[in-house]
């Protein structure tokens, strides 16, 4: 069963491989310490129990009166070389493969974020903002395994197993064959039957974890609904349920785990034992001396140290291939929206807009359809804006107008037709060049937890406090600001929800107001404001909207003055 | 629920109280383990020297060897006992831990809360908790073998040759020095790597939550920049934190191979007949080998608990800001007697007296305010954004209470809420309404939904209420998402509904619909309270106050007459 999976794990984990095989230099050096420490560690008991009983042997020897002599300088030198080198490469060894994990997963950690930005957003939306961030965190960790708990350490204790049948076999041939089997068949159970038995488990693990910090994460931002609603338990209870869960698996795991640590230790003593039988025969028939004898089971019970590390990772091994391979599925996932080859560059100042017969069909877009949008396509909808215009995108909630919005700034594709900004096709505009001439405020503006000013400076990294003073004043939050006891450099909580949902908003249209767009669309730019607020904002607004196109879009033409013309949407479809 | 002065330390020695029999079952075993070792390497040591030393054939030691082998499962069935209690010990005051912490959570409530990212807490709840596996699995029982079994092995090799145990004794009391010096470092890191990945993930779920703002605003490359730095950042924290904790367990290592070392060239030189002094000349090849044996199993618990060190001190670091979380006040609770007196004779009615809320960084939001609200009664709350409409539902919804003055509600039954930003989480749009209702059967969903105005929206859907959703609502427009969240309050029978701006993103039809359903929920005597700006819920209600600056400036009976002008 084993074999026949060989090839989809060889490929869940070649891309990884590609990722190690750039630090090449530094894992081969790692796997090299590692093997030091071991050698090390045979050679400190090895060399130990042979000195102690050529001692024991020279000592009643000269005790009888035999004439007999030792060099007991040399072995004695060999004892506290290793003793102490031991130690310092065992140091050495861990601080420096650390520090090459850390460094692999920063790279992969960035590498999956770049990833993730050219990703539009209907696939992003496949997944919950939190379970994008453990892709980030706990799945790039898991892989951390890969190297430090999945390579190195078998591939050192297999060289181990045969350094020490080689030894003993440099005495006595037999010997050193018989004692790598038992050694061999351990090696083969800690690597392949530990994986195997903890597999299921430990593969289920990682999704259980991820739906148990999804249900806490959920619970955070819900805590006012499902206090008041009355409904907290329920909940409670569905999270309770992914701990039981998560905690039974952990249970098995804890067991098999140590289950795999009880037989290296009895593996390995049991193969001592078996070197020490079979050197005692070949000792009683002369074939070996003593001191060699006693050498062998000892430098054996030192595989100790080369096979202690396996069951750990082993038992494990199914969360770091869960996790490579849903790290996996994100590059593999389609969707992801890219620079053109050669690209055009748009006209400065205002832009026009023309949607060419376009329809969106959301449901249809050959999406792995987890999740499936609700809102209604966009059918053979054709429309022009021209440079300068002031138009109201009107319609009912879901009648499409985010969607003309969306494909404007090329957040989304459409399956069929062309979006024209500037008379260029969007398609052969680079995606900086397109966004840094449209401004776009969006429905949920998102806001950073940043301070106030770091998220106004998202529109405008150069702007000055003066400017950013400017545009608070346009959407009369200035004097607001002025107040606060840390001005500007007031932090803003997640989402803005240190701001009131009106302040907000207003900040994320401040943010925009920096940049300088050729078209601009705002979203229900006043929603959430009262009348006399709205009206205040949308005059001081005016002169900085002359001499760009603006698409306002809306539900309602009430609170909207001065525009040229009124399309309307309903169900995707032009009225 | 937690007293201020409690430490981290102190926490989790009490937590330990409440799985004390796994703890004692896995040192027992442990104990046991360790016994077998001794005789395990005291019948090598015998078997080796019977063959060299006596001449004795390897054939008459079968019996020996039999034993040897028993004695060797013996040893690792007592081994995967006492690791197996540690990994239940773990487990259990990991459950109860996190249930503690969710009650106290839900007492704070969110506003309380609202300084934290609920991703943090989120990974509070999940990473912290489960950083304290290593401390109570691992740490705690191996602490007292740490103690107990070199005690044991000492006395053995006394018994044997007293200078040889001199020479393990002499190096033994360094040990803990060091790990303690190594140890109060590392606990230091270890906070501040907590610190760190708290931070981290903060810093992660937030650019991922904003992706488009940073595709629109052509900040993706900055923000790769950054995620990258801040991992990296990590990692130099983490390698300051790991170089410590390789230190402590390198220096043990280090002297418990010297000591080793000079055992052995003590005991080779005494066999020699070198020494003349002591026991040296006493000593045999039975109790040379047996000695250098026992050596390494001298330093061996020792060496195991420095590589769990590292468990207490993530354990600690994570305590700390578990019981920071805990220690956060609760906010008063007005005595249990006259709320239900309130209850008994006043139903739901609604009073504030004086009431003042203020937020740190915000300063004084709300009050002082005087406000009765009757049962059955509709009041429109209106005003600038920012003047307090919120913070004013969050006090009647019990999630803030006043800094200063007095506030009446009833809290024993459920109220009904929509917030400005609606919560919808990822599922079906069933999964959604039934977070306010988890028993309402399709039935009461689908009448929800029809009073809402989304009917016409799920009936167009093939998989109607199972249609799945994206994290806040994505696939549905705003106005869509905050039907759904009104759905919820009409599937809820809560006496008091709030509302915080509930038709901020809907067109003049579907706004029609909402307040005629809305109608339907004061006819059935519920008491609506709603913060808005539309003159069509104005309309609608008894009352209507104006807030400023958190103040009511113009409280207006019949409200409808007297927005007309």
């Amino acid at each position: 069963m084993k074999s026949s999976n060989d090839a989809t794990l060889i490929a869940t984990f070649r891309p990884w491989m590609k990722v190690l095989g750039r630090r090449q230099r530094r894992l081969w050096l790692g796997s090299l310490l590692m093997l030091l420490t071991v050698i090390a560690a045979i050679g400190l008991l090895a060399l130990s129990g042979w000195f102690i009983t050529a001692t024991a042997i020279t000592g009643v020897m000269l005790a009888a009166g035999i004439q007999s002599t030792l060099d007991i300088y040399r072995p004695g030198a060999g004892i506290r070389f290793f003793a102490v080198g031991r130690s310092v490469v065992r140091y050495v060894e861990r601080t420096y493969n650390h520090d090459t994990v850390l460094r692999l997963l920063a790279d992969l950690r960035a590498g999956m974020f770049t990833a993730m930005t050219r990703l539009d957003e209907r696939v992003m939306g496949q997944l919950r903002a939190s379970e994008w961030l453990n892709r980030l965190t706990a799945d790039i960790d898991a892989l951390d395994s890969l190297y430090l708990r999945l390579l190195a350490p078998p591939l050192v204790a297999l060289l181990a197993i045969a350094g020490i049948g080689v030894l003993l076999g440099l005495f006595a041939p037999g010997i050193g064959i018989v004692v790598t089997i038992p050694l061999l068949g351990l090696w083969l159970w800690l690597v392949v039957g530990q994986a195997r038995l903890g597999l299921a488990a430990s593969r289920r693990r990682i999704a259980t974890l991820d739906r148990l910090r999804m249900r806490s994460v959920e619970q955070m931002q819900g805590l006012a609904e499902l206090r008041c609603y009355d409904t907290l338990a329920s909940h409670r209870r569905r999270l309770a349920d992914e701990e039981q869960a998560l905690y039974e698996d952990q249970r098995r795991l804890g067991r098999y785990q140590a289950l795999g640590n009880a037989l290296v230790g009895m593996g390995v003593t049991l193969s001592a034992v078996l070197a020490l039988w079979l050197g005692a025969r070949a000792f009683s028939a002369g074939e070996i001396r003593g001191p060699v004898m006693v050498m062998m089971p000892l430098a054996v019970l030192a595989m100790n140290e080369a096979l202690a590390s396996l069951p750990g990772g082993f038992t494990h091994f199914g969360s770091t291939l869960a996790a490579a391979e849903r790290l996996n599925g994100i590059a593999s996932l389609q969707g992801a929206i890219t620079d053109p080859q050669s690209a055009d560059t748009l006209p400065t100042g205002a832009l026009s807009l023309d949607l060419v017969d376009i329809s969106l069909d959301y449901s249809g877009s050959g999406l792995p359809t987890e999740v499936r949008s609700v809102t209604p396509a966009l059918d053979h909808v054709s429309l022009s804006i021209q440079a300068g215009e002031r138009v109201a995108l009107l319609g009912a909630s879901g009648a499409g107008k985010s969607s003309v919005a969306r494909l404007a700034a090329r957040l989304i594709e459409p399956e069929q037709g062309q979006v024209v900004i500037g008379g260029k096709d969007v398609g052969q505009v680079t995606l900086a060049d397109l966004r840094s001439r449209i401004g776009y405020l969006t429905q949920q503006a998102e806001l950073f937890h940043d301070t106030l000013a770091a998220n106004l400076r998202l529109g405008d990294a150069q702007a000055d406090d003066a400017r950013l003073w400017d545009v608070l004043g346009i959407v009369d939050l200035a004097a607001w600001a002025r107040e606060l006891p840390q001005g500007l450099d007031t932090w803003v909580g997640e989402s803005g929800r240190q701001l009131s949902g009106g302040q907000a908003r207003r900040v994320a249209l401040a943010r925009v107001l920096l940049s300088d767009p050729g078209l601009v669309i705002l979203d229900e730019p006043f929603s959430g404001l009262d009348a006399a607020t709205a009206s205040r904002i949308a005059e001081r607004l005016d002169p900085w909207l002359a001499g760009r196109t603006v698409i306002y879009l809306a539900h309602d033409d009430s609170v909207l003055s001065q525009v040229d013309r009124t399309i309307r949407l309903r169900e995707g479809r032009l009225v | 629920m937690v007293e201020s002065d409690l430490t981290p330390r102190g926490w989790l020695r009490h937590q330990a109280t409440h799985v004390r029999t796994l703890l004692m079952q896995g040192v027992g075993l442990g104990l046991v383990a360790g016994c077998l070792t001794i005789v395990q390497m005291g019948l090598l040591a015998w078997i080796v020297s019977r063959l060299t030393m006596n001449g004795v054939l390897v054939d008459e030691l079968l019996l020996p060897f039999m034993g040897l082998v028993l004695v060797i499962i013996l040893r690792a069935m007592a081994q995967w006992g006492q690791e197996s209690a540690g990994v239940e010990a773990g487990l259990r005051v990991r459950s109860r831990i996190r249930a503690e912490l969710l009650d106290h959570l839900a007492a704070l409530g969110p506003q309380r809360l609202s300084d934290q990212h609920s991703a943090g807490l989120g990974g509070q709840l999940v990473e912290q908790v489960e950083a304290l596996d290593g401390y109570f699995a691992r740490f705690l029982p191996q602490l007292r073998l740490a103690v107990l079994l070199p005690l044991l092995i000492l006395f053995v090799v006394l018994w044997l040759d007293w200078l040889a145990a001199l020479f393990l004794l002499l190096s033994a009391p360094l040990i803990p020095l060091f790990m303690a010096l190594v140890g109060m470092g590392a606990e230091r890191l270890n906070r501040e790597q907590f610190l760190a990945v708290t931070r981290l993930a903060g810093h992660f779920l937030d650019r991922v939550r904003g992706i488009t703002t940073l595709q629109l605003f052509n900040h993706t490359e900055r923000s790769v920049d950054e995620v990258f730095t801040a991992a990296d950042d990590y990692r130099q924290r983490s390698m300051r934190t790991l170089r410590i904790a390789f230190l402590s367990s390198a220096v043990l290592e280090f002297f418990a191979s010297v000591a080793i070392a000079v055992v052995a060239i003590y005991i080779g030189f005494g066999l020699l007949g070198y020494i003349s002094f002591g026991p040296a000349d006493e000593l045999t090849l039975f109790s040379g080998l047996f000695i250098l044996l026992m050596a390494p199993e001298f330093f061996q618990p020792l060496r195991t608990l420095s590589q769990h060190y590292h468990d207490r001190a993530a354990a600690l670091g994570a305590a700390d800001g578990l019981v920071k979380l805990l220690k956060r006040p609760l906010p008063a609770k007005p005595s249990s007697s006259e709320a239900t007196a309130t209850e008994k004779v006043r139903g739901s009615r609604i009073r504030l007296e004086g009431a003042v809320v203020s937020y740190p960084e915000r300063g004084r939001v709300l009050g002082p305010l005087d406000l009765v609200v009757e049962p059955g009664e509709c009041l429109a709350v209106v005003g600038p954004s920012g003047t307090g409409k919120s913070t004013l539902l969050h006090l009647l919804a019990g999630l803030v209470t006043p800094d200063e003055g007095r506030s009446e509600v009833s809290p024993a039954s459920p109220i009904a809420w929509m917030d400005q930003r609606p919560w919808l989480v990822k599922g079906s749009l069933a999964e959604n309404l039934r977070l306010a209702a988890p028993d309402a059967d399709d039935e009461r969903l689908r009448h929800a939904v029809r009073q809402a105005g989304l009917e016409a929206l799920i009936d167009t859907l093939p998989d109607g209420l199972e249609t799945p959703l994206g994290e806040r609502g994505l696939g549905l427009s705003g106005g869509q998402g905050q039907r759904l969240a009104l759905a919820r309050v009409f599937l809820s029978q809560a006496p008091l509904v709030l509302l915080d701006e509930p038709t901020v993103s809907l067109d003049a039809d579907t706004e029609a619909q909402v307040v005629e359903s809305l109608r339907h929920l004061i006819d059935e005597g519920r008491t609506l309270i709603v913060a808005t700006h539309h003159p069509a819920l104005f309309e609608m209600a008894d009352r209507v106050i104006r807030l400023h600056e958190g103040r009511v400036i113009d409280p207006q009976r019949r409200g409808r007459n007297e927005i007309e002008q």
